[in-house]
């Protein structure tokens, strides 16, 4: 089994919709198995319609809870803290600010009336589920939680393992925008990153970033580039970007509004998510699994 | 005041909101400052024209101590660490860096006094000015770490080392940690959103982070035209404010795409920034907001 991952640096240039029209073509030719490693943001489970066969919770770093009635508002767990999370409120007690606290309990040793607790919490679920394609895993984190980049290892984790049991040849896995945590944790081991862009000075910018993050990985990158048409000189300088940087353009896509109509009425249920693949004449979107087919090892 | 621009999405339009809005509230006689706090993929200086100087981020990290300096059998320092950062091997201990959360406790528990720590860097914050009088901070992580929320900490210290009267804040894409980061402690925060469904479930997730964190949203539309959602009618049901929307226009996507600021090269477009400024102008009029410490 081959993992290809979709990765962009920039948000928003079309990673869940290549990764969408990717499983609808790879699934004409091969075994696929899916996975959504954008966390924050999971859009491709609505991309696919995919139904949940089972939901675990994902336990986030535990809480810190003071107890009013103990708290004698020394301050000690003010001066323990080392994140500046820990105040004493208006009423005397102390209270955490659980946007700086980083969960590292030294409130709650240095507490002496053994006020301060820390309360275990979930900060997310994994999903197993599926699609007209295969089996697809996907993570919600909870809006505002860390450990991203856990979450996004468990996902992998759980989509490697159920490709195999589903014997799939290809495990398709739409990544986070970045190159930070989840970024990294989505690219660790893959066979290949699939790089989409587009003719803008931002998303060369940040394709650069992503390219270097996988020379640090070793990991190949191809890359789409996608809207092609919405700038002559923008699309020359992701050509030349690509050459200097060694990345292969497999693919050049024309920006076609039919695209992100079609994407809309599957996720609103209208159509069919099969249909991705009868369609994907759209703007040549096509000639990515065409080029990308001999990097994966599959259609062979 | 602090206006955070976010949208959870990536790709709606963050960058093209903040550096026009700041423009424009500059243009129109407030001092502001825009801080780029999209660390992994810094994009609002390709927009504006402003010559930056570095200095580089570091966080603590501990440094192993010298052979034979620990105590035998000595794991307090591992023992200290909440984090799993720890590991001592060979009488010494053993740092991994990429759990470290800098915290400092190892060092306080060492009961040698050997262990300590010593700075890193982790990434850089950039800042200069425009032709305009624009101040520009730029975060950028170093590629390969994970200290995004360190980086977007440094950037907005830096933005409020010089007064103004606003500063605009482009938040990085998600919902996570470097989100929060940008959000803590905002006075208001701009959700830019297009009309797809993908955007709805992304905006969905951003509504719910700015509640608990109690920074008041409105809601900018952009793209419009493009999706099947209701984002007004989605909005009133909310109790969102809407400020304005762009429609869906290949030149807007054109000009973005040659490196233009819209507000100079997509004249329509000015009163969408024109929209949303005036809603930050009466936020802050409302609130009385004064720049924070």
């Amino acid at each position: 089994m081959r993992t290809l991952l979709v990765a962009s640096g920039k948000g928003g240039t079309g990673k869940t919709t290549v990764t969408a029209v990717l499983v609808a073509l790879a699934a004409r030719e091969c075994r696929v198995a899916v996975a959504d490693c954008d966390v924050e943001a999971s859009n491709l489970p609505l991309a696919l319609r995919a139904t949940v066969t089972t939901r675990e919770p994902f336990a986030g770093p535990p809480q810190v809870v003071v107890d009013e009635r103990r708290c004698r508002g020394c301050g000690a767990c003010v001066r323990a803290c080392p994140f500046d999370a820990m105040a004493i409120g208006p009423e005397g007690h102390a209270a955490v600010d659980p946007w700086l606290c980083e969960s590292c309990g030294a409130c709650v040793r240095a507490c002496p009336a053994d006020a301060i607790a820390l309360v275990p919490q979930v900060a997310g679920a994994l999903f197993v589920g599926e699609c007209w394609a295969g089996p697809v895993v996907w993570g919600d984190l909870r809006p505002g939680e860390d450990l991203s980049g856990r979450l996004v290892a468990l996902v992998r984790e759980h989509a490697a393992d159920l490709a195999r049991r589903h014997d799939a040849d290809l495990l398709l896995v739409d990544g986070p925008p970045g190159v930070g945590c989840p970024a990294i944790a989505a690219m660790v081991g893959v066979d290949a990153v699939l790089a989409v862009t587009e003719p803008t000075p931002a998303a060369v910018h940040d394709l650069r970033r992503l390219a270097g993050l996988a020379v640090q990985l070793r990991v190949p990158v191809a890359v789409v580039l996608n809207k092609v048409d919405l700038s002559p000189s923008g699309a020359e300088f992701v050509r030349a970007a690509c050459a200097e940087l060694g990345l292969a353009l497999v693919a050049e896509v024309r920006f076609d509004a039919e695209l992100p109509r079609l994407m809309e009425a599957v996720a609103s249920g209208r159509t069919e998510p099969a249909r991705l693949a009868a369609v994907t004449g759209v703007g040549g979107i096509h000639a990515v699994w065409a080029g990308l087919a001999p990097l994966v090892g599959a259609g062979s | 005041m602090h206006v955070a621009v976010a949208s959870g999405k990536g790709g709606t339009g963050k960058t093209l909101v903040a550096t026009n809005l700041a423009v424009h509230l500059q243009r129109t006689g407030r001092r502001v400052t825009l801080v780029d706090c999209d660390v992994d993929a810094p994009n609002a200086a390709l927009f504006l024209d402003a010559p930056l100087s570095a200095t580089p981020v570091t966080v603590a990290v501990p440094v192993v101590p010298p052979e034979g300096a620990c105590p035998d059998s000595c794991t307090a320092c591992r023992d200290a660490c909440p984090f799993g950062a720890l590991r001592v091997l060979g009488g010494r201990p053993v740092v991994f860096a990429d759990l470290c959360h800098h915290c400092g406790l190892c060092t306080t528990a060492c009961p040698a006094g050997v262990l300590r720590m010593q700075p890193v860097e982790v990434g850089r914050v950039h800042a200069g000015r425009t032709g305009d009088g624009l101040r520009l901070v730029v975060g950028t992580l170093e590629v390969g770490l994970t200290e995004a929320p360190a980086v977007v900490r440094a950037a907005r210290r830096l933005g409020v080392s010089e007064a103004s009267d606003v500063v605009v804040l482009d938040a990085p894409p998600g919902a996570a940690c470097a989100v929060v980061a940008t959000l803590h402690r905002a006075d208001l925060a701009v959700l830019v959103t297009d009309a797809t469904a993908f955007g709805l479930h992304d905006l969905r997730l951003m509504v719910e982070l700015c509640r608990e964190m109690e920074v008041p949203a409105v809601v900018a539309l952009n793209r419009a035209g493009l999706g099947d959602v209701d984002v007004p009618a989605w909005c009133r049901e909310e109790d969102l404010p809407l400020v304005g929307h762009l429609p869906f226009d290949r030149r807007v996507a054109a000009c973005y795409a040659d490196g233009a600021l819209l507000l100079d090269a997509f004249p329509p477009a000015r009163l969408w920034f024109a929209e949303i400024a005036a809603a930050v102008e009466r936020h802050g009029a409302s609130r009385g907001a004064e720049v924070p410490a």
